[in-house]
């Protein structure tokens, strides 16, 4: 927990946000004790007094000072806003978790009745309410409690929906857990989060509203005030001094934003989507070029698609960097396939993300050299509006990127076809004809059957094989030069997976575009690709031919081989493993692979091995090629 | 006698006029204290089979029986118990090891102590006890699917239905999870039924296995024989997908 709210402080919206509602913190427990008797302090001599020296925001119509009143008034508003807050958040709670506990039965009454009063507008309900209550600050929180309980509720049943799918809850049924069990164990601890988050967000505008009844005089009432109040008293004296008037409605203002920012801030940094999304977050425009990396390996060659030379990935963590990918070089020519292989964690996707230019902040990319069908990528300090939208356009023309989930590139409201023959127009300069006739023609060539019927459905009527299929047609509607596949495969079944490896033959063949191939699975990358790159912990420990992949030379590429049981594996012997997992990104002494290598000595621990070339094949350990004399078996 | 048979099973989902029929008549039995695979491509209702088995998807006709008798579907105390495929997702986050193991075993563990009931399970798949403390999001895939595996045996089962649970897992740990699966039900006297879409793992663990194609068993034998003489086409292309297999 610790680490993502930390986390969450560092942009400096949100740093803004810490300070402003910690100042609304202290105002609210410290400013009656300091001022709560000066506020007070009737002065008829002094009544309605402009600003000034002594009366910073001017005095009321008894010679109170404005400023301190305001300070004053922050504990009784912030203390209304939180009961308000939370007979809304535990009223939402009851309602939200009614349907589960009630069955299917009730529970349907119970979402139809959220349904409709979701659709009542708030602060009409809230009114409604404060009428039936009568005026009173009480009375207004409970009725401003009441109104945010809806959107709370729906909330609740959405998050509690989101938890029933999960597999645990099939477990913990599986083992004789009843329904109240599973409430309490499970699914509160697990919507804890985003509803703490969201009900900090809806605290700003409880804080508004509640500013709003009190001003219509349905809130306090004299002699306590909150801001609200004060903006009501206040108003009467618009016209003689301003200022005054306005400053109960900018502690308003600034205190439902505090709440609202930090709110959307924890909600960013815990990753949860909340009701609005502010956007913080910002694209990385271009890579960095470093001038201060030296180079150890060859100068760029020219003739390659892709020419990657000491490729960096950091993020930011605390006052360090930590970096999930060292240094990685390596070249793809026209036409070649080349697979990319490593347990998950070893940095294969960052490398992919980083080529493509589609790292967002607040990761860091540098390198020294980075070229994509003879561009540089990388940002040398003279880049210009020009050059940035030519680098896009190439980018969104020759280089196509296809994931393991297909729906982070299909838009799951639009049809198929359109999708395709919008990149048409926009990019490739096609009119509408053409780019619908080109969306058929290469769904059609992703071996979708009846294309012209298929590019009129939506994304959901597709079956998961189908819809990798139409992602690799999102990819290749425009002859991409590169296309990058990230384990493309890895969520399909045997023969799905075969007819996706075919498919991406195919288009490679037919098309001319090279292919970099990611896969944790050898077995599937050797199947297509002509060269393979193995990568472990941020950096390329052994490049060769997939043909010689039997012959492979580093310990970690043999034994990633051996884990993989085929028609021929010996069932009698247990399968060979390996033990223990990839570091996690941070200083690395040694070899990376060192503690998990049968062949590790003190050198291996010490020292890292360079990556030393030698004809088509690149290799860093210090024992490349000897036998692996025992395979442990694991005991992680 | 824990043999789990499954007799005309089917599971209908949908209204009677959009229907989906995920499976469609099925009779099987898994053999006591052994293994039994289930091969068949995604959405072909091996895992509709698994949940119905273990009551999270309604039977529609048929019978399921353990040793004969119909498999409890309410209550605590259930001989059967379920492995499932992404222990990222199988796992509560906010729940640590220990706890989830824990909880799982209520109905089984009389007056055993919480500490060594633990401890004893997590050395039965390999973990370090000190993990016990840890919550799943410290632990790597592979780990996690050791947790899931520990928390399957909590209840002390006779049949465990383990539904491709080494699909979401790198090649690296999918090794280790199936030696760690072939000694447990060796050791431990289980019922399995292994489902995968992968006929190479399957053939690692399973000396019989059973094809499933869109709702249906088509085909079900020995291992060897299966793979030497497959009767059905889909056995067939199957066989043909296995990467760096003997196509
Ligand atoms: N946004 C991020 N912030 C911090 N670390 C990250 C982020 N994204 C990835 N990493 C870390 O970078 C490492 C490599 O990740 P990745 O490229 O996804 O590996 P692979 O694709 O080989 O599985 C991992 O240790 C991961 O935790
Ligand atoms: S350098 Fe040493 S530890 Fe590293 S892979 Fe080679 S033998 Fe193993
Ligand atoms: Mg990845």
């Amino acid at each position: 927990m610790a680490t993502p709210i930390k986390r969450a402080f560092r942009t400096p919206l949100a740093f803004a946000a810490l300070v402003m509602i910690s100042i609304v913190a202290l105002l609210a427990i410290f400013g009656p004790i300091i001022w709560g008797a000066q506020a007070s302090e009737v002065n008829i001599s002094n009544m309605l007094a402009p600003p000034s020296w002594e009366h910073w925001a001017g005095t009321d119509a008894l010679g109170r000072d404005l400023f301190t009143r305001v300070l004053v008034a922050t504990r009784l508003t912030v203390l209304l806003t939180l009961e308000a807050t939370a007979i809304g958040v535990s009223g939402g709670i009851l309602f939200g978790c009614g349907p589960f506990l009630l069955g299917p039965r009730f529970g349907k009454a119970v979402t139809w009745f959220i349904g409709i009063a979701v659709a009542f507008p708030g602060l009409l309900l809230a009114l409604f309410f404060a009428i039936i209550f009568g005026a009173g600050a009480s009375s207004a929180a409970l009725a401003l409690g009441l109104a945010s309980a809806p959107s709370f509720a729906r909330l609740c049943q959405t998050l509690v929906a989101g938890i029933l799918a999960r597999d645990y809850v099939g477990a913990a049924q599986i083992s004789g857990s009843g329904r109240f069990r599973i409430l309490i164990r499970h699914i509160l601890p697990n919507i804890g989060e985003p509803l703490i988050v969201n009900a900090t967000i809806g605290a700003g505008s409880v804080l508004l509203s509640f500013a709003g009844l009190s001003f219509l005089g349905l809130g306090v009432q004299a002699p306590a005030y909150d801001w609200g109040r004060l903006l009501m008293e206040c108003l009467r004296s618009i016209y003689v001094h301003p200022i005054a008037s306005v400053t109960p409605g900018v502690a308003v203002v600034l205190a439902g934003l505090a709440f609202n920012l930090t709110g959307e801030s924890l909600a960013h940094a815990l990753g949860i989507t909340s009701l609005g999304d502010l956007g913080l977050r910002a694209k990385i425009r271009s890579l960095r070029h470093d001038p201060s990396i030296t180079l150890d390996t060859d100068e760029p060659t020219q003739d390659a698609i892709v020419c990657v030379r000491d490729l960096h990935v950091g993020f930011p963590a605390g006052l360090d960097i930590v970096e999930p990918v060292r240094g990685v070089s390596f070249d793809i020519f026209a036409g070649e396939a080349v697979g990319l292989v490593g347990e998950s964690g070893c940095g294969k996707s960052l490398t992919a993300l980083a080529v493509a230019q589609l790292l967002e902040e607040p990761a860091q990319v540098w390198a020294h050299s980075l070229i994509f069908h003879g561009t540089e990528l990388l940002d040398c300090g003279n880049d210009n509006k020009e050059t940035t939208k030519a680098r896009n356009h190439l980018l969104g023309t020759s280089m196509a990127m296809i994931f393991q989930d297909p729906m982070t590139s299909l838009n799951p409201t639009r049809r198929v076809g359109e999708q395709l023959a919008e990149l048409g127009r926009v990019h490739g300069g096609l009119n509408h004809r053409q780019a619908r006739l080109r969306a058929i023609e290469r769904l059609g060539a992703v071996r979708i059957t009846n294309p012209e019927r298929r590019a009129r459905q939506y994304p959901y009527e597709f079956s998961g094989g189908m819809r990798q299929r139409a992602m690799i047609g999102v990819g290749v509607m425009l002859t991409p030069k590169l296309i990058i596949a990230d384990e493309p495969t890895t969520a399909l079944d045997v023969i799905v997976q075969e007819q996706i490896l075919d498919l991406l033959g195919a288009i490679r063949r037919e098309d001319g575009a090279a292919l970099l191939l990611i896969s944790h699975d050898v077995s599937v990358v050797r199947e297509v690709c002509s060269r393979i790159l193995v990568m472990y912990a941020g950096r390329i420990i052994e490049e060769l031919p997939s043909a010689d992949l039997d012959q492979a030379r580093h310990p970690y590429t043999r034994l990633l081989v051996a884990a993989v049981p085929n028609m021929t594996t010996d069932i009698t012997q247990p399968l060979p493993t390996i033990p223990g997992r990839p570091p996690e990104p941070g200083p690395i002494v040694g070899c990376s692979f060192s503690p998990r290598c049968p062949l590790a000595d003190d050198r291996c621990r010490s020292t890292d091995p360079d990556l030393i070339t030698n004809g088509n094949t690149r290799v860093a350990c210090w024992h490349a090629g000897q036998p692996l004399v025992q395979i442990a078996e694991v005991v992680e | 006698m824990s043999e789990l048979t499954f007799h005309d099973v089917s599971v209908h989902f949908g209204t009677s006029r959009h229907r989906l029929i995920a499976v469609d008549h099925v009779n099987l039995t898994v053999g006591s204290a052994g293994i039994l695979g289930l091969v068949g491509e995604s959405g072909s209702g091996k895992s509709t089979l698994a949940r119905a088995a273990v009551g999270l998807a309604p039977i529609t006709t048929g019978t399921i029986t353990l040793g004969g008798k119909p498999v409890p579907m309410k209550g605590k105390n259930r001989p059967l118990a379920m492995i499932f495929q992404d222990p990222s997702a199988s796992l509560d986050p906010r729940m640590s090891v220990g706890d989830s193991i824990w909880e799982a075993g209520r109905g089984a563990h009389g007056g055993e102590d919480k500490q060594s009931t633990i401890t004893h399970l997590l050395s039965l798949v390999h973990l370090d006890p000190k993990h016990a403390k840890s919550y799943p999001g410290q632990l790597s895939g592979g780990q996690r699917q050791r947790v899931a595996i520990a928390r399957a045996l909590a209840g002390k089962p006779q049949v465990i239905i383990a539904d491709e649970i080494t699909s979401s897992l790198d090649v690296s740990s999918q090794g280790a999870i199936l030696n760690l699966v072939r000694e447990l039900v060796d050791e431990l006297a289980l019922t399995m039924l292994f489902i995968s879409h992968n006929l190479a793992v399957v053939r690692y663990v399973s000396t019989r296995f059973a094809v499933m194609y869109s709702g249906r068993i088509v085909e079900e034998g020995e291992t060897s024989a299966i793979i030497d003489t497959p009767s059905h086409e889909y056995t067939r292309q199957l066989l043909a997908a296995i990467p760096g297999g003997s196509s």
